[in-house]
């Protein structure tokens, strides 16, 4: 359930080291209760974005608020409003869970007795109850992971930035870290999520930004994404036999090449499987059924193979690429020209 | 390269070479040895027939590169295998065809190589020294150069065989230097304790004498041997030889041993709470451990600071345990010299004594500030902690006051741990109650001058290994030079000079006050006092800056 005010909004959000632009006019608004999957490749500037977003970083331009309150102006108060989990630990040497909560609630100002019932509580929602006890430097990255979100929870944040959540967990731990995420956004906290693990990320968030480069590429929701990406769809047929599968591979490359439309077909003979992709709608796509049942041949099933988050992102990055590229050779060939003019 | 070459010394010695702290090293080496011997190169044409002049000028030098070697040269080896294991390489070495022997003695000779260029950028000071005469080439010039070599290999040796025991490169050289300090100054008290080597306690004090390459050092500066005994003194070479070649061999040989899988199995213990224990465990835990490190800690109270408390609780050296047990320690040694001093169990008077507890206390300050201090900032920046602080709505005053008065509480308890020694010096001597009050000013000026100091150099560095070797270099150097120009008192550096190098810090008016021998002319008060406060000043500025700097935005 989402209010109509925003309470993260970033607008023109810029950062710029030198020559370099980690981050270029970002400009992003999740409201109350949402859970905001953040994702980008590898030094795309989801992380420069949080530390900002977190007063640990100056923007070169733009603005960045969180309840209001401005991230670089009223850092007191957005160090009450969020909780941030680094994807580094940050662990103290020699001490107990229990110590190491403690430590950061007094940090935070939270008085004595309170902070003996917040940890216990804390610990409960982390599901890391039974590590109160147990040194904080000998725990399980996935262990680790769950006491951060509880130091994370201490001071019970309005919002909670959690980077990379599920790097380095088994699969066990990133089900229930999934299912923690979900349990924290029902209690009511809006979360911003940084993954590379995007199958994780689109079963939890309720909105997707993907940025690469720096800049924005998609923002909204995962059917918004899907719906504003110009894609291929795959489809796989399922064959009885593999000695079919080079027949129908045939057929399809025929039938298309019929319709004027450009397939990419591929066969696999183990599988008994033949794929391919097409800008066909559906209703252009049935008559090929009916062709291949009307050749003879046995399809076991004809199916459409669902396009996930991580196609989504892929396409996207893909088509950024593309459109960097197109961008560097316009300026280019502007550069050149202008040189032979002059 | 051939096949038949240690892959393992190429890759250590350059490695070590091509890092920015070793080309500073041989740079501020170069430059400092020739400094020194143009400091003391004769400027009118007179010959000095006695070659009085050239010794001067070779005790200088030769104090200064044994300073050089005992500073610099374990910092490599102390770091050598622990950055090895936590950086992963370590396995992958071992799971190489490479012998752990070749592992280990690739690793020595890039240490050593090392080493070697530092000892040859003394080799034009050596030879200007040389070239003034009065300087022996074998007995003089060569045996120096030979148990510098020896000095050398001991201490690569100890540093690596360190660095395989701790956790991290930071703590390698913590107890590299803290043995070194041990070996180079501590092995020579109980010599003073027990003079002439007779009887078991005697001859032993007198081999531990052998591992101090201090009065061997001094024998070849010709200055006798430290505390000598006019003909009975014997700096006995030879024993100072086979002493550091064994020991050196021993510790390359446990060394050698511990490199296989087994360094690695090493899993933290989950530590049993005290308060889950009987009634008997808590109570024996209680009495030997006065803090439990293992007892359930009550929540932090208000009134503390929150910063403090986790110092004083996650540390790696220092912690409440363990201090205890050292100001327990300290108040008993204290006692005992004292006592000596009452008894005539020496021919010291309580001058002596006193200077000795003084020296002893100094000793412990310049040892441990650095270990508590350097890693302030560099060991929060190292762990991901720092991130994490500057989450908090703590500002940056509050952070720099918990971390400065966890040190700060440690150091005071281990100077008042000392009190019950003065205390006795007092009631043997009334009349010393005005000295021994300002001596313990000026030991109170030790301790927040060394704090400033190594607080300000370590907040520097973003690595608290390199925070932890610049900052007992620099803390020891402040220290030790004052007192090397004072062993050159009347030649080569007159009085005046020797004064005024004395109030670079408190120390040497705590041992004028309490009249220590070769201090009692030296007028350092109250001008010491205000160069200390000044320079504090200074380096807490530093320091503050430096949090500051690091909490804002950027």
């Amino acid at each position: 359930m989402t209010d109509q005010t925003p309470i993260i909004e970033t607008v023109d959000l810029t950062k710029r080291y030198d020559e370099f632009t980690a981050l270029d006019s970002l400009s992003i608004s999740v409201h109350s209760g949402q859970i905001l999957g953040f994702i980008g490749p590898n030094g795309a500037g989801k992380t420069t974005t949080i530390r900002i977003l977190v007063g640990l970083l100056k923007p070169t331009s733009g603005s960045a608020r969180i309840a209001g309150a401005d991230c670089l102006t009223e850092s007191r108060k957005i160090k009450r409003l969020v909780g941030y989990m680094p994807d580094d630990f940050g662990k103290y040497n020699n001490m107990r869970v229990g110590e190491y909560l403690d430590f950061f609630g007094a940090a935070y100002g939270i008085g004595r007795r309170q902070r003996v019932v917040r940890i216990d509580e804390v610990l409960e929602i982390a599901g890391a109850t039974y590590m109160k006890d147990l040194f904080v430097d000998a725990l399980s990255r996935g262990m680790q992971q769950r006491v951060a979100i509880a130091r994370t929870l201490m001071h019970d944040p309005q919002v909670m930035i959690l980077d990379e959540p599920a790097n380095g967990l088994d699969p066990q731990a990133r089900i229930d870290m999934r299912s923690m995420l979900l349990r924290l956004a029902d209690m009511g906290k809006t979360l911003i999520v940084t993954s590379h693990i995007l199958p994780e990320l689109a079963r939890v968030c309720d909105i997707v930004a993907m940025i690469t480069k720096g800049r924005l590429r998609a923002f909204g929701t995962l059917d918004e994404i899907m719906r504003d990406i110009q894609q291929r769809r795959t489809f796989e047929i399922q064959l009885v036999d593999h000695d079919q599968v080079d027949r129908v591979a045939g057929l399809v490359e025929n039938w298309s090449r019929e319709m004027n439309h450009s397939s990419e077909v591929t066969g696999a003979k183990t599988e008994s499987m033949v794929r391919f992709t097409t800008e066909l709608n559906d209703r252009e796509i049935t008559p090929l059924l009916t062709h291949l049942v009307g050749s003879g041949e046995a399809i076991a099933q004809f199916r459409e193979v669902p396009t996930d988050l991580e196609d989504a992102f892929l396409s996207v990055a893909g088509q950024s690429h593309d459109d960097d590229q197109a961008k560097e050779q316009i300026t280019s060939e502007q550069a050149a020209s202008e040189q032979a003019a002059s | 390269m051939s096949s038949a070459f240690n892959p393992v010394v190429q890759r250590e010695f350059f490695g070590i070479v091509r890092s920015p702290k070793a080309f500073a090293t041989l740079l501020a080496l170069t430059i400092t040895f020739s400094i020194a011997v143009l400091m003391r190169w004769p400027t009118d044409a007179t010959v000095d027939l006695s070659g009085i002049q050239s010794i001067q000028v070779f005790r200088v030098f030769g104090y200064g590169l044994l300073a050089g070697v005992v500073f610099l040269v374990p910092a490599f080896p102390a770091t050598s295998i622990v950055n090895e294991k936590n950086a992963g390489t370590l396995a992958l070495l071992l799971n190489s065809p490479l012998s752990p022997l070749s592992i280990y003695l690739g690793k020595l000779a890039g240490v050593l190589l090392f080493a070697m260029l530092v000892l040859l950028a003394s080799l034009p000071g050596a030879a200007a020294c040389y070239a003034m005469g009065g300087i022996d080439l074998r007995e003089g010039l060569g045996l120096f150069y030979f148990v510098l070599l020896l000095l050398v290999f001991q201490y690569a040796t100890l540093g690596m065989l360190i660095s395989s025991y701790v956790q991290s490169a930071d703590a390698g050289v913590r107890l590299t230097y803290a043995v070194l300090f041990a070996l180079f100054f501590l092995t020579l008290v109980p010599d003073a304790f027990f003079p002439g080597g007779s009887g078991v306690m005697g001859t032993i004090a007198q081999w531990a004498r052998y591992l101090s390459p201090v009065p061997v050092v001094m024998q070849i500066m010709g200055q006798g041997g430290l505390g000598s005994r006019g003909l009975m003194e014997s700096p006995g070479n030879l024993q100072f030889i086979i002493v550091t070649l064994v020991s050196s061999l021993v510790f390359a040989g446990i060394t050698i041993g511990r490199l296989n899988y087994r360094i690695f199995d090493q899993s933290r213990a989950k530590g049993v709470i005290t308060d889950d224990r009987g009634l008997t465990a808590r109570l024996l835990r209680r009495f030997l451990f006065i803090v439990d490190p293992q007892r359930r800690k009550p929540g932090i109270p208000w009134y503390l600071n929150p910063v403090m408390v986790k110092e004083f609780r996650c540390r790696r050296f220092g912690r409440s345990q363990w201090l205890f047990r050292l100001v327990a320690v300290c108040a008993v040694v204290s006692m005992v010299l004292t006592f000596a001093a009452a008894t005539s169990v020496t021919s010291w008077g309580t001058e002596t004594i006193g200077g000795l507890m003084v020296i002893l206390q100094v000793v412990l300050i310049v040892v441990m500030t650095p270990s508590l201090t350097s890693g302030l900032i560099s060991g929060e920046r190292d762990g991901g902690g720092w991130e994490l602080l500057r989450l908090t709505p703590l500002s940056s005053l509050k952070i720099v006051r918990g971390k400065l008065l966890s040190v700060l509480w440690t150091l005071l308890l281990v100077l008042m741990a000392t009190l019950p020694g003065y205390l006795v010096m007092i009631y043997i001597q009334p009349q010393m109650w005005y000295q021994v009050n300002l001596v313990l000013v000026c030991l109170a000026w030790t301790v927040v001058y060394t704090l400033a100091a190594s607080a300000a150099i370590g907040s520097l560095f973003r690595y608290t290994a390199v925070a932890t070797t610049v900052t007992y270099v620099v803390v020891m150097t402040l220290f030790l030079i004052p007192l090397l120009v004072w062993l050159g008192r009347g030649a080569p550096f007159g009085f005046e000079l020797v004064q005024r190098v004395l109030l670079i810090n408190p120390v040497g008016a705590a041992l004028s006050v309490i009249e220590t021998p070769g201090f009692e002319n030296y007028d350092l008060l109250p001008d010491a006092w205000y160069v200390a406060g000044g320079f504090s000043a200074f380096m807490f500025l530093v320091f503050g800056l430096q949090v500051w700097r690091l909490t804002r935005p950027v």
